[in-house]
């Protein structure tokens, strides 16, 4: 990027290492999440893991995609703020983004918690097998990604943030973005 | 590449991020085959897939080698999706 240019070599190396390094570990998650995806739609297309859709909150799903998009654009805000040295706006966006995370995380919990009460646990057919594998995988990585992105808030509380950390922890959450992009129109409106 | 400029560019990647969703959530409702609306809506992710990686992801600000990493396993999903679709499907 732009700002790495103007940064010491040792930490411009870093930037350059640690961007290959994530895009090498995208990869392996494309393969992960392409996987199952692909599954689902070959089961689909076989006739099998079909599912009445009136059983889906489909409205709740919907909410959760606006957060998760809305968090997308919050979390490269945060980069722009760290790439501008402005760390006041990069605590704020970074906030946003966790808060945004954590209520992608508790929607899903009351989710799967009406689901459950309704007896479409994942033993309950093909589709709730993908749908609690391929969601819950999903939310697992949403988990992390609050983690990470509430560790840069608190070192940018600190003042030891890196702005190619954050780029990194965006890179990261932004992939999370793209594979619910997919799985929303996959499981809830197909 | 100055700071106001790239919010702004954000905010409309933002704002068609949105409209996209709206578009894919209205689409379930169409009069036209199931088939044609899981086509419609598919299109519409991979847009949206594309507008993310492109400008949030500054793919698009990347060189050759980060096209490849991300690239290569997208291609490997659908040579799996292809591969599988006879035994699968076809054969029903």
């Amino acid at each position: 990027m732009t700002t790495m240019a103007h940064a010491p070599t040792h930490l411009s190396e870093a930037a350059s290492r640690s961007k290959v390094a994530i895009w090498w570990f995208l990869a392996s998650e494309i393969m992960l999440f392409g996987g199952l995806i692909a599954s689902f739609v070959i089961s689909r297309l076989g006739g099998g893991a079909q599912v009445d859709h009136s059983q889906l909150n489909v409205l709740v799903a919907a909410v959760n995609t606006f957060i998760l998009l809305s968090s997308s654009y919050t979390m490269v805000e945060a980069f722009a703020c760290a790439a501008r040295g402005d760390r006041r706006g990069m605590r704020m966006f970074l906030a946003f983004t966790v808060l945004g995370g954590l209520a992608f995380l508790g929607i899903k919990a009351y989710e799967y918690t009406g689901e459950i009460l309704h007896g479409f646990t994942p033993w309950a057919g093909t589709f709730w097998s993908f749908y609690y594998t391929m969601t819950g995988l999903h939310a697992l990585h949403v988990a992390i990604g609050v983690i990470a992105n509430a560790a840069l808030c608190v070192g940018a509380r600190l003042g030891t943030e890196r702005p190619y950390r954050v780029e990194v922890a965006g890179l990261y959450w932004h992939f999370v973005d793209i594979v619910w992009i997919f799985l929303f129109p996959l499981v809830y409106l197909s | 590449m100055n700071g106001t400029t790239m919010t702004r560019g954000y905010v409309i990647i933002w704002a068609w991020l949105l409209l996209l969703m709206t578009l894919s959530l209205f689409a379930s409702t169409l009069p036209v085959s199931r088939a044609a609306i899981v086509t419609l809506m598919f299109v519409v992710a991979a847009v949206k897939a594309v507008l993310v990686a492109l400008h949030f992801m500054h793919l698009k600000l990347e060189q050759w080698l980060i096209y490849a990493i991300a690239i290569l396993p997208v291609l490997l999903v659908l040579g799996l999706m292809v591969a599988l679709f006879p035994d699968f499907v076809l054969a029903r």
